[in-house]
């Protein structure tokens, strides 16, 4: 029989008080420090976009977060979420362990949970200046957006009845939802951006009284000119420009059509004119003629793709002599073409005839300089987008308007041009991400949860708070600060494990004490 | 595990303990607290824990430390359990925590008595493969062709490591498993696991120590890593000291040993010969074991 114990006997031999009374930090001779480096989604990315550093904070949920991050680079995540043709996710290094992150996907769930919980927040009443943007497309939305964001009142002057620019006349419908791009707009009004849409700049207002009225001026009106192939019949009745067709189509009127349709060229227009060609109720057939190689093509792969998926028939090394009219058909010679060394060599004698309904010539487009009726002003000029880059993409349009605004805003507060170029320096490659620790790796295919697809992220250069370093410190000098992982240098050793096992390469060890 | 989980709280390790910088047996000590607290008692033989838990009135665990002399880790652990259980307190988890020296030399009769007596606590064995606290002198966990205090360069330990598990296995314990630092999951997994189990239960990790090894500090997690890619420490688990069972699925393109001793400079007087003598044990072990997991299979 053991005899029952009544009191807790008290002992203090090993000790009461915790060790960290010890700043075992003192130690430390090398400090690990966190780093960033350029991870080759971003320098795929058309917009500079922080991309890891935004699909870490939805991994983690906080969107709000992921959302300031967004639009430091991108205003309009809605938008290019479904229309940019995502090079970040080309460049994502995990395709070279399992599948690229869908990147777009997340943004465009970002864009989504911005306009869904958009609430308007008053700013300072601080006027900073007037400003006018020509143009509604997407370089002038993002000037103008970000004119607002820092303190101006911007006008936006559109030409056409309907604002958006090559957002609602150039991208067709099944590319870009209507209702996206008018919840946009009305979250842009009601952050303050007055929209004079019908007011064509150069016939209704001269540019010179937008000098004298509003304190900056932003030109974009884009590049709306075709370009003619200069072969006879193309001003023929039934011979359509791709941008009046795709325009006609976007403002809901059904341009006249015949079956069956050729499209002569190879860029992103034509293909946007094939597949809506394609979608309208009267045609069947759709022919998509370019004169180079496939592998030659301007348009993005993915579209082509998905056009030929759709039934469009493509024929390359083709290039148009003459268009004749015989009643409603139109027969178009075609001769044979390719390229080498010296350029387009066309041979005559292997020719072709097509006949077909309607011609609708995707040739690409041309600035127009004489658009505003006078020439602008050297001292006072601030233009972007096609505008002045020639025919683009949406993100680099976006990226313009982006740059003009902050210049401007760094103008009229005296500050020195701003250097808004990405530092030009190499990327994380896969061989240095450090995989092998393999906890918290989501070994997940894609998903459909954008939180989960965003957990999916190496980070390549970027903390993306995976938490290896927590897990492998011995001497728990990685702590936990809302979510986000720092260190602690009261008892950082300087042993550099975390530096050495962390997986996305964004830990530096640096000499010496700090 | 999961790590968004983890936080300060969670741990029942302080920061500020004596361990030198890159210590795989403070991290070890950090995993298994963690797995099987914060109900824990932990009976501490002379190591170099003794060290790392600090001088009076500090203490580097949350969980009370009983010291006990070097060579009666075993016997202290069974007495703690036991008192625990007349005090009414059976569901505390008694750990006792040795070093290799005090689980391969100078603990072995004790842990041997304990283990045969089948006495209900958990023995963890934290290997650093030498004396280390004291100076880094041979110990029977010293692996053939290992520099030492006591087999100086260009001497070197002559004999092979003891064959712990195949001892602990020999006992018929409920439950005896292999661990290291670089896989933590595993470890923990293995820990919850003995947890659970009541009996004589023993865990036995290899943490690189980097001093005595003379290995980068940031380097812990790689040589750990290593020792387990190249054959040299599998990780498994033994029930009733007959069903052994792979936890870490083998790769059947071990990684060549010679990676892992050229990245020690305890291993530096080791010429190609006397690497392929390793080669050939740790091969040979490695068929051997494998046998053990088919036939329990």
């Amino acid at each position: 029989m053991l005899p029952e114990v009544t009191k807790d006997p008290v002992c203090y031999s090993c000790g009461t008080e915790p060790s960290s009374a010890n700043k075992t930090g003192e130690w430390r001779f090398l400090t690990p420090e966190k780093d960033i480096r350029l991870s080759p989604c971003r320098q795929g990315c058309l917009l500079d976009g922080e991309i890891p550093a935004w699909l870490e904070a939805v991994k983690n949920g906080r969107w709000e977060e992921a959302w300031q991050i967004m639009s430091r680079y991108n205003p309009f995540p809605a938008l290019t979420g479904y229309v940019c043709f995502h090079p970040c996710t080309e460049n994502c290094n995990r395709g070279q362990l399992d599948q690229e992150i869908e990147i777009h996907a997340v943004e465009r769930a970002i864009g989504e949970w911005r306009l869904e919980n958009y609430k308007r927040v008053d700013r300072p009443k601080e006027v900073k200046g007037q400003a006018a943007v020509v143009g509604s497309g997407p370089a002038g939305l993002s000037c103008a957006y970000y004119l607002n964001q820092g303190g101006y009142e911007v006008t936006v002057f559109e030409r056409e009845k309907v604002i958006g620019g090559m957002f609602a006349l150039g991208i067709p419908e099944y590319r870009l939802p209507r209702k996206v791009l008018k919840k946009e707009l009305s979250v842009l009004e009601e952050e303050g951006i007055r929209f004079v849409s019908g007011c064509h700049v150069g016939q209704d207002v001269s540019l010179s009284g937008l000098y004298e009225d509003y304190d900056t001026v932003f030109l974009a009106p884009g590049a709306w000119k075709p370009r003619k192939a200069g072969i006879p019949g193309e001003e023929s009745g039934g011979v359509w420009n791709a941008l009046d067709f795709l325009s006609l189509l976007n403002k809901g009127h059904q341009p006249e059509i015949a079956d069956p349709v050729v499209v002569i060229g190879g860029g992103n227009a034509a293909l946007d004119s094939a597949r809506s060609a394609l979608r309208m109720s009267n045609v069947n057939h759709v022919k998509l003629i370019y004169r180079r190689s496939r592998t030659e093509m301007p348009a993005n792969q993915a579209e082509v793709e998905a056009a030929e998926h759709e039934g469009v028939e493509l024929i390359f090394n083709a290039l148009p002599r003459k268009i004749e009219e015989e009643g409603k058909i139109k027969e178009i010679t075609f001769d044979f073409c390719k390229t080498n060394l010296k350029g387009l060599v066309v041979d005559q004698s292997r020719s072709f005839e097509e006949k077909c309904g309607t011609v609708i010539m995707a040739l690409g487009q041309e600035i127009d300089p004489s658009i505003f009726g006078e020439p602008v002003k050297d001292s006072l000029f601030y233009a972007g987008g096609d505008f002045t880059s020639g025919p683009a993409t949406v993100p680099d349009a976006i990226r313009a308007g982006r740059i003009a605004a902050m210049t401007i805003i760094a103008r009229d507060a005296g500050l020195p041009e701003p250097d808004l170029m990405l530092p030009d320096l190499e990327p994380v490659a896969f061989e240095e991400l450090n995989l092998e620790a393999k906890i918290n790796l989501s070994l997940q295919q894609s998903q459909a949860k954008p939180d989960e697809e965003a957990g999916r992220c190496l980070g390549c250069g970027t903390c993306n708070s995976c938490g290896i370093c927590y897990i492998f410190c011995p001497d728990m000098a990685v702590e936990k600060v809302d979510n986000r992982y720092q260190l602690n240098m009261d008892y950082c050793k300087g042993c550099g494990i975390c530096v050495k096992e962390c997986p996305a390469r964004a830990m530096v060890m640096e000499g010496g004490m700090e | 595990m999961k790590i968004e989980e983890l936080n300060r709280e969670s741990e029942m390790l302080y920061s500020g303990h004596n361990a030198c910088p890159g210590c795989g047996a403070a991290l070890a000590v950090r995993y298994l607290t963690r797995a099987l607290g914060p109900d824990l008692a932990i009976v501490l033989t002379a190591s170099c824990w003794s060290i790392i838990s600090g001088m009076p009135p500090l203490t580097a665990l949350k969980c009370p430390i009983l010291h006990c002399p070097f060579p009666s880790a075993g016997s202290v652990g069974s007495g703690v359990k036991r008192g625990l259980v007349a005090k009414g307190k059976p569901d505390t988890t008694v750990v006792v925590l040795a070093g290799d020296g005090g689980t391969f030399d100078i603990g072995l009769q004790a842990l041997s008595g304990a283990a045969q007596r089948n006495e209900d606590y958990i023995f963890v064995c934290y290997d650093n493969e030498a004396y280390m606290n004291t100076g880094m002198q041979t110990s029977s966990a010293t692996p053939f062709g290992a520099r030492t205090a006591t087999a100086p360069y260009p001497l070197f330990k002559a004999g092979q490591k003891k064959d712990i598990m195949q001892i602990m296995a020999a006992h018929s314990i409920p439950y005896a498993a292999t661990a290291t630092v670089a896989f933590p999951e595993d470890m923990e997994e293995k820990l919850k696991k003995a947890k659970k189990i009541s009996g004589f239960r023993f865990i036995h990790i290899l943490s690189p120590c980097p001093p005595g090894w003379g290995t980068e500090s940031a380097d812990t997690i790689q040589i750990s890593r290593l020792a387990v890619n190249t054959g040299f420490f599998p990780l498994y688990e033994i029930r009733d000291g007959v069903s052994w069972e792979m936890t870490l699925k083998p790769d059947r393109s071990r990684i060549p040993l010679k990676e892992y001793l050229g990245a020690q400079r305890r291993f530096k007087q080791m010429d190609d010969r006397r690497i392929e003598i390793l080669q050939e044990e740790v091969d040979h072990d490695w068929e051997c074991l494998m046998e053990k997991v088919n036939t329990a299979d």
